[in-house]
């Protein structure tokens, strides 16, 4: 049974230059056809499972009207969900307003996303995005003041020509902000975005890695729980720990991808054919050994790592049986403690190179 | 009345258009219809029209009616690149003239000389004919000019033609049988037939490509090749047509292919002389000179169960290509393999190539090496074609390499660069002939060790491309010469060895040690890598731990992209090779090769 469901709004009023997710510039006419199909699918794909967490992303959800947010939470309302349901919005800073945010508190939306990036100028020309802290200071206490006390905010760092005092900076802050939540990722130059285009260099390893230690010494008040995520405690993200525990989840909308009944799909990325009902691009089953690496590349990346009992249950035998850890763990690449096998923090950063060895 | 016979090869340079003009003669000669030609349908293995060279020679015969007599014309094919030059030295011995071919736009070339020079030692009749005139860039005076002040040749004698539209096709053939003398006809005589090539085929065996000099041979015949003793029984003879035409006799004069049910090409090699264990003939045919494999490299499996494929895939490779030489090799970071002779690089790179793509199998070549003449301290004589076979430098009292001859054929504006690029190879400078007044040939000795590296490429960047080059093997001189190790993580890796002169060790290890750096990929730890000569280390890099392998995000669930970004650098680990604790990629094995 899946607990969680994810939903694709692909529609921005800007590009940003990093970003190679399914997305399109705002058209009202293609949001209204978009909608309907939205509704259509999950209508056609929902198998009434309970619903623990639902998570609206993008795109840009937070671009979308009155009237277009009415009908999307109208359409939410085909889900069965739990009491202490998590829903997830992402948001950009400039669209938030009185307006927005009552529409998402009356829809019971109680954690948001929020896309900052950086607040350094340089970066932001970079990524070809708009924010200063006086904004987002503003915009985050209105959301207080609505009542919305479960708050993430992206940051992204290793920029080309950053420095580890620029970073500093940002930290600083993000800090002053007092976020619940802050999703840290290094910027990846990927094929299909402006950067890739431009050929834009990468900044050096030494650099990226002495940046996440620094991010990971500076945010010591929060729990570093995954790779690229910091929580206070008790602020961890359900929704993506779905992910990372390996457990199936719904994906909704162009370009989302989900995994159900073991199946793992990717919707189509093609705006035409999902309006045609062509919703599903590829699909793979995955069981067994497949499903078994999935949970160690998956669960490795929480710094808890993977509870030696449930992966005993789940698959009905030992992972030191499935796998050969002898010279991983005799490396100190993983380490078995207290019941849970999880990658040694000194090399979290490296953490492919260790799943290479053994999967 | 017999049959009017002539045997004839074509030479050129490389893209002088020689596999055209051959084309031509089959379709003149309806050997083939236009339309089955495939283009360069002489080259027929793959790799041979994809790179536009003959790798191996073939023989064709062509009916040909001229002047109310019926010619048999064997075209004997020629490949055109130094590498192969004994193949072009064995099919010129089975013929009595060749046309020499020469570019209208390009004029005389390295290879052009080379194999002109492989003919007249032949004895052979030389018809220069000066292709590609139909291209606006020809210039057919000056190419003349070169042939006659060059080469000697008569105006009269040079024929023009275009190969490409069939311009002048004709009266080449004219002159192949006016010109070239018909071979010397002995049928009552003892069998003498020269074998000058030979290829396996999985149904008959070895097949044998001769020429009968003398005598005559027949179905059923028992047969043996001179300089040993297995007896065969020819089972089938004939010759190609191209297509295979059998026949129950060859005779003196002619050219074609004997099946004996030989099932090991070693048991008669190319180059002896057939003859019948009836009536044997006493004194074997001068062969032609001889192929020496110049070129060493140990060839590895990535994979150590590969090395019974890897065995299979060069045994087979063999059957068809005598010049190979096979010994086991094993090393202790790339385990079993072998150490393959190669006539030269392109020989080595086709080999390659061909085990890569015809047996699906991934191999590792070290860093080639030539064949080092050693006197040691007892004076004893040692020869070596590989650093590990190096003895210790206590018992060496001197070391002699391997230098050739070269013909640089270039614009002179060009000298000083290929002066400078010879100089810095060792070269000795030898002499430089004028072609004519905007064209030499310089000659240099220079260390074969040097030629394996990079000379072709800086030949060619130094000189814009309008440098081509040959050589011929000349002579062993004295080299002051040392063995360098290359350390990884502090342990030898034997298949990185190499021997090289004294004084450019330092310029050399350093060279090696930063190309390994920039190969080797980071790993979790860091590894130091040392160029060292005995015992004292002349260069040393670290490759720093690797810092960062990590998916930063996964977006909106997306976690196949990371399984596949997994998949993929799983796959780039199946090209690595462990050596000690080291993933070292393919690629690093051959950094010496390049020096950039």
């Amino acid at each position: 049974m899946a607990k969680a469901v994810y939903i694709h709004i692909p529609f921005c009023r800007h590009i940003c230059s990093y970003c190679d997710f399914c997305k399109f510039i705002y058209n009202e006419k293609w949001l209204a056809v978009y909608l309907d199909t939205l509704k259509q699918e999950i209508t056609d794909r929902y198998l009434d499972d309970e619903i623990a967490t639902i998570y609206i992303g993008g795109g840009t959800p937070s671009i979308l009207n009155k009237k277009e947010l009415n009908y999307l939470f109208d359409i939410i309302k085909i889900f069965k969900t739990t009491t202490d349901l998590e829903f997830t919005f992402e948001c950009n800073i400039e669209d938030i307003n009185i307006e927005l945010l009552d529409i998402l508190k009356k829809n019971k939306v109680n954690r948001l996303s929020i896309g900052i990036e950086s607040f350094n100028p340089k970066n932001l020309k970079i990524l070809n995005r708009q924010v200063t802290f006086k904004e987002a200071l503003e915009k985050i206490a209105l959301c207080r003041q609505k009542g919305f006390n479960n708050i993430n905010g992206d940051l992204i760092y290793a920029i080309p020509g950053e420095s580890i005092k620029d970073l500093k900076q940002d930290i600083n802050l993000f800090k002053k902000l007092k976020l619940e939540h802050i999703s840290a990722y290094s910027l990846m130059i990927l094929e299909h975005t402006k950067l890739k285009v431009l050929d834009t260099t990468p900044i050096d390893e030494e650099t990226d890695y002495l940046m996440f230690k620094t991010i990971e010494k500076k945010l010591n008040k929060y729990h570093h729980y995954e790779i690229s995520n910091y929580a206070l405690n008790g602020y961890e993200s359900h929704h993506n720990l779905t992910y990372w525990l390996n457990e199936e989840y719904y994906g909704f909308g162009l370009g989302a991808a989900g995994y159900i009944l073991d199946v793992r799909y990717e919707n189509t990325k093609n705006l035409k054919k999902y309006l045609l009902k062509e919703y599903i691009d590829n699909e793979q089953i995955v069981k067994g050994k497949e499903k078994m690496d999935y949970e160690l590349m998956l669960g490795l990346r929480l710094k808890e790592g993977i509870n030696l009992d449930k992966f005993h249950k789940k698959y009905g035998l030992d992972i030191k049986k499935a796998y050969d850890l002898t010279n991983v763990l005799k490396n100190k690449d993983l380490i078995i403690k207290n019941g849970y096998i999880f990658i040694n923090p000194g090399k979290i950063y490296v953490m492919n190179e260790i799943l290479l060895k053994f999967l | 009345m017999d049959k009017q016979i002539r045997n004839f090869s074509i030479i050129a340079h490389i893209d002088h258009g020689k596999s055209t003009l051959a084309d031509r003669f089959l379709e003149l000669t309806h050997a083939v219809e236009a339309r089955e030609m495939k283009e360069q349908l002489l080259d027929n293995m793959d790799l041979e029209r994809e790179r536009g060279i003959t790798i191996k020679l073939n023989a064709v015969e062509l009916n040909y009616h001229y002047l109310n007599t019926d010619y048999i014309l064997n075209l004997i094919d020629t490949p055109g690149h130094v590498d192969f030059s004994y193949e072009v030295s064995r099919s010129l011995a089975a013929c009595e003239g060749a046309i020499l071919v020469v570019d209208a736009t390009e004029g005389i070339e390295a290879q052009t000389l080379a194999n002109l020079y492989l003919a007249l030692e032949n004895d052979l009749t030389i018809i220069p004919v000066i292709n590609k005139i139909d291209l606006p860039n020809a210039d057919i005076a000056k190419v003349k000019e070169e042939l006659k002040k060059t080469l000697g040749f008569k105006e009269e004698e040079i024929l023009l033609c275009s190969a490409k539209t069939g311009e002048g096709v004709e009266d080449i053939l004219k002159a192949v049988i006016e010109r070239i003398p018909a071979p010397k006809i002995n049928k009552n005589v003892s069998l003498r037939a020269l074998i000058f090539d030979s290829y396996f085929d999985s149904y008959r065996g070895v097949i044998l490509l001769v020429k009968v000099v003398d005598g005559k041979i027949k179905i059923g015949d028992k047969i043996k090749g001179m300089a040993k003793e297995n007896v065969f029984e020819v089972v089938e003879l004939g010759t190609h047509k191209p297509k295979i035409t059998k026949k129950n006799i060859l005779e003196s004069g002619e050219v074609g292919y004997i099946a004996a049910a030989i099932k090991d090409i070693e048991s008669v090699s190319v180059g002896d002389t057939i003859t019948t264990i009836d009536n044997a003939a006493t004194i074997a045919l001068s062969g032609y000179r001889p192929m020496k494999p110049m070129v060493f490299s140990g060839l590895f499996p990535t994979e150590p169960n590969k090395y019974e494929e890897l065995k299979e895939a060069l045994n087979k490779l063999k059957l068809n290509d005598a010049a190979l030489t096979i010994e086991m090799e094993t090393s202790a970071a790339l385990g079993f393999g072998f150490r393959v002779g190669f006539l030269g690089l392109l020989h080595m790179d086709v080999i390659i190539n061909r085990i890569a793509r015809e047996f699906n199998l991934d191999i590792i070549a070290t860093s080639p090496s030539v064949i080092y003449e050693i006197t040691l301290t007892d004076n004893s004589t040692i020869y070596i074609d590989s650093p590990h076979k190096m003895p210790d430098k206590v018992k060496i009292k001197e070391i002699k390499e391997p230098y050739i001859y070269t013909n640089i054929i270039a614009p002179a504006t060009y000298i000083g660069p290929i002066m400078e690029l010879c100089q810095n190879k060792r070269g000795i400078y030898q002499n430089t002939d004028y072609i004519d007044k905007e064209r030499v040939n310089i000659h240099y000795e220079i260390p074969l060790s040097e030629i394996v590296y990079d000379f072709y490429d800086k030949l060619k960047s130094s000189t814009k491309g309008y440098a081509s080059f040959d050589y011929e093997i000349s002579n062993y001189r004295v080299s002051d010469l040392v063995k360098m190790d290359i350390l990884l993580n502090g342990e030898i890796v034997d298949a990185l060895s190499v021997i090289v002169y004294k004084d450019f060790a330092y310029s050399k290890g350093r060279a090696i040690v930063n190309k390994l750096k920039e190969l080797i990929p980071r790993q979790m730890f860091q590894i130091p890598i040392q160029a060292s000569v005995g015992s004292k280390v002349i260069a040393r890099e670290n490759i720093s731990a690797m810092r960062k392998n990590v998916l930063a995000k996964c977006y909106g669930g997306d976690v196949s992209r990371k399984r596949k970004l997994l998949e993929k650098q799983k796959e780039g680990k199946k090209r690595m090779k462990m050596v000690g604790n080291v993933e070292v990629p393919q690629e690093a094995f051959l950094a010496i090769l390049s020096e950039e």
